[in-house]
């Protein structure tokens, strides 16, 4: 096997997501059989899946607490930099306030995301993560746009 | 409470809060950021190359960078060095991760401009690895979140845990996603394309990132 052959087949780009593909494949494989643990004191916990359905019409996101009033129990890394914790959950805007009365399925329809529901986690505790990923989308559709703008372009 | 950290980066000098996502500043994510802002100030005062292409029996022709391809390029390159900036300094492990996500668009924009079948088709290729790998990275985060119960890097490193396979995990997604885009900016022969400036900006990303990874690898 003439090891100058194999460089050249690894050279190409069109190889290159196939061999990546596949180093991740051994790699998962190998980590689904190592044993590992879960920790039951979680940062960010969640209810029950299904605990809250027929009972709030914000079924999967009900994190207790009144808007603006009354705070509700949110656990977070750092309180100390926190100090509105909790006041924002569940925050809604009036044609949502008027949908929840409705239907007991608001919490999954895509009204409450994203401008429906204001989730304390996504915009308070770890707001800057919500920032990055809306800009992941704004700087793919102006790359996108560009692209199509130019499509009459060709060299 | 105390939010100091002992770990191979140096010296704690201090903190910018946003909520729970921690920025911290020690003696080596000071730098980087100021290598990275540099960059990025270089990129942005910079005009790109033209090229004296000379041909064999024929006239020379002049490569040069239209102003429609090089403003696009240059938001590009501008937006990838302040998101390789913040991604010193951030102290959160999925934040980290989305600004790798971030950088990883922001490189095939910068190569995705340049209207030549070749550089299109290793811009192609790139994306679709960075896609591959947004599974083991954001998977590797979710993996270490499940295992230890926080994803600060200055809680996980008060406490000694085993992460192995899930560092092992996270690091290939962080191979994926910027440490292969300066082997397709070679392959694409970008370097030959004009527009010098703009592409080292995917090198010096790709670079900082992969020194930060093995820091923050090292730290938790």
């Amino acid at each position: 096997m003439d090891i100058g052959r194999l460089w050249n087949y690894i050279s190409r780009p069109e190889i290159v997501p196939r061999l990546f593909a596949l180093f991740l494949c051994i790699i998962m494989i190998v980590e689904f059989f190592v044993p590992t643990t879960y920790n039951e004191d979680q940062l960010y916990p969640k209810y029950p899946p299904q605990s809250q359905v027929l009972k709030s019409s914000l079924a999967p996101y009900d994190r207790g607490g009144e808007p603006l009033k009354t705070p509700a129990d949110i656990k977070t890394q750092y309180p100390q930099f926190e100090p509105l914790r909790g006041r924002i959950t569940a925050y809604l805007t009036p044609p949502a306030i008027w949908i929840s009365h409705k239907t007991l399925y608001f919490g999954t329809t895509i009204v409450s995301t994203p401008g429906g529901i204001l989730d304390e986690i996504l915009y308070y505790t770890r707001g800057l993560d919500t920032i990055l990923e809306s800009l992941t989308l704004l700087v793919s559709f102006m790359i996108f746009s560009w692209l199509y703008l130019h499509r009459e372009r060709v060299e | 409470m105390s939010l100091n950290i002992t770990s191979i980066a140096g010296k704690f000098y201090g903190y910018i809060p946003f909520g729970d996502i921690v920025l911290y500043v020690t003696e080596f994510s000071a730098i980087s950021f100021i290598v990275a802002i540099f960059f990025t100030l270089v990129v942005y005062f910079t005009k790109p190359e033209k090229q004296l292409e000379s041909q064999i029996g024929g006239f020379d022709t002049l490569n040069y960078v239209s102003l429609e391809e090089l403003k696009i390029r240059r938001l590009m390159a501008i937006l990838c060095g302040i998101c390789t900036a913040f991604a010193m300094l951030t102290g959160d492990l999925f934040n980290y991760a989305l600004f790798l996500a971030l950088i990883g668009i922001t490189n095939i924009g910068i190569v995705a401009a340049v209207k030549k079948e070749w550089v299109l088709n290793a811009a192609y290729y790139y994306g679709l690895i960075a896609m591959i790998s947004t599974l083991p990275l954001f998977g590797g985060a979710a993996l270490i979140l499940a295992k230890t119960g926080t994803l600060s890097i200055l809680e996980l490193a008060k406490k000694p845990y085993d992460l192995l396979f899930q560092k092992i995990l996270y690091a290939a997604g962080v191979v994926g996603e910027t440490g292969v885009a300066p082997f397709y900016a070679a392959k694409a022969e970008m370097f030959r394309a004009p527009g010098a400036p703009y592409i080292l900006m995917i090198h010096l990303s790709s670079l900082l990132i992969v020194i930060r990874t093995a820091e923050i690898l090292l730290t938790i």
